[in-house]
Formats: C-alpha cells, sequence, structure tokens
C-alpha cells in the first residue's frame, strides 16, 4: 500500500508542500526585510516542515522540505543574500537538526495515521461481526421458526396417507384442520419476512401514498378474520376522516402482528379492540387485549425480539419476537413511535404515525 | 345443461390440481395449460366461460396473455396475484382483466369471484337490452333499488348525496368485483377529473358512515388498499 503512491496523494502532497514552504519563505521575508529579525527564520521554515509532515502522506515530502529549506536560509534569508554558503558557523547543525525533526515528524505522523487506519479496520471488522452475529440469529430464529410448523404439516399429512383408512372422520378433519393451522402461521411468517425486504430494499426506506386510515385498519382486521373467525375485533374511528402518508400493506402487517399477538399471548378469548385517534401531528392506534398483561421486565425490549434473545425458550415457538421487531422496523421507518404498556385489563400496545403536510401529489 | 368451461393457465401443479379439483367437485368443466404459449391455444380452441389466470408464467408476461386475450374476445379474466403487488393487479385490471384473487385464497373466495365473474359476463349483455328492469341490490339489511334511486336500511331511508349515491349504486351494480380508484373516479367525475383520488375516499368515508354500522368494520363496501373497492355480492 506504501510503494503505491496514488495520483491524487501525489498530487496533495507537492500541494501541501508548496503552500507551506511558499507560506514560509513570505512570512521569512517579512521578518528579514520589513521586520528586522534574521534569527527566527529557521524556526519558520522548521514549523513549516513540521506542517508538511504531518499533513503529507509518507516521509518524502517531509526530507524534500527540510532539503529546500535549508536550500532557501542559507540562500535567501542568510548574508550573503543569493549566495550558497555552506560552511559558515554552525550552519550544519541547523541543517542537520531540520533534516531529523522532519524525519521524526513524518515517521510519527506516518505511524499514527497508520494505528488510526488499523483502528478503523478493526471497528468496522467488529460491527460486520455483530451485524452478521444478528443475522446469524434472525436466521436461526426464523428456520426454528419455520420447521416448527413444517414439522406439524409434514407429520400430519404423512399420518394421514399412512393410516387414513383406519382414521375416524372426525380424526381425519382433526389433521387436516392442523395442517392448515399451521401453513396459516407459515403464511403470516413468510408476509412478515417479505415486509422487511420491502422496508431494506430502498435503504430504510418507505414508499409512502396518502391513505385512509380506517380503510387500512378494516382491510387488516378482515385478512386477520380469514385466519381467526371466533377472535372478535372492535375497531373504534373517529369521526373524520383521517389520512396518512404510509406503505398501506407494511401498516396492514402491522395491525394483524399486534392482533395475532394477542390472540397467541393474551390467554383470553375477550374482543380485541382498536381505537384510532388523530393527536397534534400524528395519527394514534392502540390496540388492547383483555389478557394477561406483559411481564414488566419484558416491556424495555419487547420489540427487540430476536437479538435480546438468541436461545429463545420452546414457549416462544409463535415467533412472537420477531413479529413484534418487524413492527418496530416498520413503525420506524414511518417515523412513527411503537409502544407496549399494562393497563389494568390487559396489554396495550400503541404506535403513532406522523399525519405530514397536507401534501396532495 | 351444459356447465361452463373454465380455463385455467398455472405453473404450480399443486395450486392447479387444487384449484381443479375444487372446480370440478362444483360442476365446472375444467381445462388447463401450465404455460402462456399452450394456455393461449387452450382459450383460442375452447373458448372458455371464465380465464384463471396466473401472472408469474415462466414463459409469457401475465399481461401479454390477457392483451392478446382481449385483441379479439371478452371472455371475463380472472387474475391469480401475490398479495404484496398492487401495481400488478391495478396493471392487469387496466390491460382488461375482470378481478384478481390473491394468493393464497380459500375454495369459497374462489368459487365467488368465479360467479360473479359469469353473472357479470351475463349483466352487459341484458343491459345493452335496456328495457329489462334492473334487479335491485340486496345483503343483510341494504336495498339498493336503481329504478327508485332508493337506498335503504334496515327499512329506513339512507340519505346520500347525487354523488354518494352514484358511488354506492356504481360499486352496487358491479358488486362482488372489485373496481380501481381510477375507473370509480372517471366513472362519476369524468376523464379529465385530477386524478388525486382524495376526493374519492372522502366521499367513500362519509358513505361508510352512512350505511355501516361501524365505519371501522365495514359489511357492505370493503377496501382493496392500493387498487380500489369492492362490494360485497348481492344476494340475488
Amino acid at each position: 500500500m506504501k510503494n503505491t503512491m496514488t495520483k491524487k496523494e501525489l498530487v496533495w502532497n507537492i500541494l501541501v508542500t508548496l503552500f507551506a514552504l511558499t507560506l514560509a519563505t513570505i512570512v521569512s521575508y517579512l521578518l528579514v526585510f520589513v521586520g528586522g529579525h534574521p534569527t527566527n527564520v529557521s524556526i519558520v521554515y522548521m514549523m513549516a516542515v513540521v506542517l508538511i509532515s504531518r499533513y503529507s502522506n509518507g516521509y518524502v515530502p517531509g526530507v524534500v522540505a527540510s532539503f529546500i529549506s535549508v536550500v532557501c536560509v542559507n540562500l535567501v534569508f542568510t548574508y550573503p543574500y543569493m549566495h550558497l554558503n555552506f560552511a559558515m558557523d554552525g550552519y550544519p547543525i541547523t541543517f542537520i537538526a531540520l533534516m531529523v525533526i522532519s524525519s521524526i515528524t513524518s515517521a510519527t505522523t506516518t505511524h499514527l495515521k497508520h494505528q488510526n487506519k488499523i483502528i478503523h479496520e478493526r471497528e468496522k471488522l467488529l460491527m460486520d461481526a455483530e451485524k452478521e452475529a444478528m443475522r446469524a440469529n434472525l436466521l436461526r430464529a426464523i428456520s426454528h421458526d419455520l420447521r416448527t410448523p413444517l414439522t406439524g404439516i409434514i407429520g400430519a399429512s404423512s399420518s394421514y396417507l399412512e393410516n387414513h383408512h383406519t382414521m375416524t372422520e372426525e380424526e381425519k378433519a382433526g389433521l387436516v384442520g392442523d395442517i392448515r393451522e399451521d401453513a396459516n402461521w407459515l403464511l403470516t411468517m413468510v408476509e412478515n419476512l417479505l415486509s422487511v425486504t420491502r422496508i431494506r430494499g430502498s435503504k430504510a426506506q418507505v414508499t409512502k401514498s396518502l391513505e385512509s386510515v380506517e380503510e387500512v385498519v378494516s382491510e387488516a382486521v378482515l385478512r386477520f378474520h380469514k385466519r381467526f373467525p371466533d377472535t372478535m375485533v372492535r375497531v373504534t374511528v373517529p369521526d373524520e376522516l383521517v389520512m396518512v402518508p404510509m406503505d398501506a400493506t407494511l401498516i396492514e402487517q402491522v395491525i394483524i402482528n399486534l392482533l395475532e399477538n394477542a390472540v397467541y399471548h393474551s390467554n383470553s378469548k375477550d374482543p380485541v379492540s382498536i381505537t384510532l385517534s388523530r393527536e397534534e401531528g400524528y395519527a394514534r392506534f392502540d390496540i388492547r387485549d383483555r389478557g394477561i398483561g406483559i411481564e414488566p421486565d419484558r416491556l424495555s425490549n419487547i420489540f427487540d425480539g430476536y437479538t435480546s434473545f438468541p436461545n429463545r425458550s420452546v414457549d416462544s415457538h409463535k415467533g412472537m419476537g420477531i413479529g413484534l421487531s418487524i413492527c418496530k422496523t416498520i413503525i420506524t421507518a414511518h417515523n412513527g413511535t411503537i409502544t407496549a404498556g399494562n393497563e389494568s385489563s390487559g396489554a396495550v400496545f400503541t404506535f403513532t404515525l406522523p399525519l405530514g403536510e397536507n401534501i396532495c401529489e | 345443461m351444459n356447465k361452463f368451461t373454465i380455463a385455467i393457465i398455472e405453473d404450480e401443479k399443486n395450486i392447479l390440481s387444487f384449484i381443479e379439483s375444487t372446480l370440478q367437485r362444483h360442476d365446472y368443466k375444467v381445462i388447463h395449460a401450465l404455460n402462456g404459449k399452450d394456455g393461449l391455444a387452450i382459450i383460442s380452441s375452447n373458448c372458455p366461460d371464465v380465464i384463471l389466470l396466473d401472472l408469474g408464467l415462466p414463459d409469457i408476461d401475465g399481461m401479454d396473455i390477457i392483451r392478446n386475450v382481449r385483441s379479439w374476445s371478452a371472455i371475463p379474466i380472472i387474475v391469480i396475484s401475490a398479495r404484496t403487488q398492487e401495481q400488478e393487479k391495478v396493471a392487469a385490471l387496466d390491460y382488461g382483466a375482470d378481478d384478481y384473487i390473491t394468493k393464497p385464497f380459500g375454495t369459497s373466495e374462489l368459487l365467488a369471484r368465479i360467479r360473479t365473474t359469469l353473472r357479470h359476463g351475463k349483466s352487459t349483455i341484458s343491459t345493452i337490452d335496456g328495457s329489462v328492469v334492473q334487479a335491485p341490490y340486496q345483503y343483510k339489511g341494504l336495498v339498493i333499488d336503481f329504478v327508485k334511486r332508493l337506498v335503504t336500511l334496515n327499512g329506513h331511508v339512507v340519505h346520500l348525496t347525487q354523488i354518494e349515491y352514484k358511488l354506492v349504486s356504481l360499486l352496487a351494480e358491479n358488486s362482488g368485483r372489485v373496481l380501481t380508484y381510477d375507473f370509480m373516479i372517471n366513472h362519476i367525475w369524468g376523464p379529465y377529473a385530477d386524478n388525486n383520488n382524495q376526493i374519492l375516499r372522502v366521499n367513500m368515508a362519509h358513505i361508510r358512515r352512512k350505511i355501516e354500522l361501524n365505519p371501522g368494520e365495514p359489511n357492505y363496501i370493503f377496501t382493496e388498499i392500493g387498487v380500489g373497492y369492492r362490494m360485497q355480492e348481492s344476494e340475488y
């Protein structure tokens, strides 16, 4: 890497060197011929050499600059002017001192720069490794979540095929029902994963269009009912029409995830309620269940899902972690907020979406 | 009684066989093709009553098939599409598809779509006739009498503005079928209307508040996000 000084670096080095030396020459000129203090000329050049060593790459510019400085000091600013005279008193010392200073500065700065680079690279590697670990965790969690229903489907279907002539109609219906349940669950999972690709695809940005929140909620509830026809959902909408810029598919996914979360984790068959309201600058969605609530120690990182529970226990087989963390990702991409909490009657999940300017595209 | 013939163009054998067995059980005659080329061939040689078309075929783009079929026939086409591709659905409808069904779908949904499409295949012919009196729309408590231009909900008259009535009757005449935003705007406000669909949303919100018990849980008019609206199929 050291040998291949790029053209850009070369130009930069030359520019820095020329600039510093010119500046030093001007200052010295002023000192000697206007101010009349020839003693400080060497110091001025020394400073220039130090600066050059600091701001250029490699040793060469510093050494070249010190050589030029020595010649300049001797030729221009030392009597007899415009004559080279290296035999002057103490001159070799000035010369050597300049050389040594420039070399040391160059060496130090080069070394520092090199170390900085190494530290940077290490940090990047570390971050990459962390990302990699997160991805691996996510993948592990997903594969686990995918395998569970698949095992059920394969097991139930092969048991049906092998034993269907000895089974009662009821048993058959039960097996097929299980297959359907597992398959539906897989579908939600896959749609969640697809949602994530919809966000990641364009740098955590979403394509928004103005949508009416009540329409989005009612479609989400409709789709939710296809899977859970027996769970009651009560929707309350404000009297006025609230339009919010959003990616409706993703927001629907959030609502469905939260509804399913209520079904799986509230341990209650009571109706779930969705309340829409409009507040200063944003639309607010509250999803309440009448269940057992959320354990307080899980509240703080409930949306972090897979990252904080790399070895998730069996009871979370319904993949609550991934569903909620996807909700968080989606809402964050919309510049909204999402929170979870407990009320006296159960858990409540609240998310908000900014209304945006009243843009008419 | 002669059976309706349904052509299925779908490259996934499992999906094909599930659709085929469902339809055969419900007394439809089914023909199928696994790719677009064969699909066009069976359509032109059999002239089916409905075409079920999967958009993701290996050889020909689904849109090209729709265009090709529309160039010589008005056979109803139902597009089978994935949920996230609203653009694709709208494009398919613009190209002349009659409706779409989103993967994954249940058998009841599929049968309802086919029924609706077949019915509309007939109703377009009868409206040209003109003298036939249009049957009212009726579902649960909602009745729309197109002759009297009257909407009643559980026996009570619902007061709608001119535009609102036009929207509801447009949806009811096409009940069970999705209507795109653009189609509705063109139809109600004319071709030179601003195609910003906010005015449509506002009117739909008003209608919902007038005819739905709870606007958040509609019984009659459903939203197909990113595409348009669909009214519950009439009980007649």
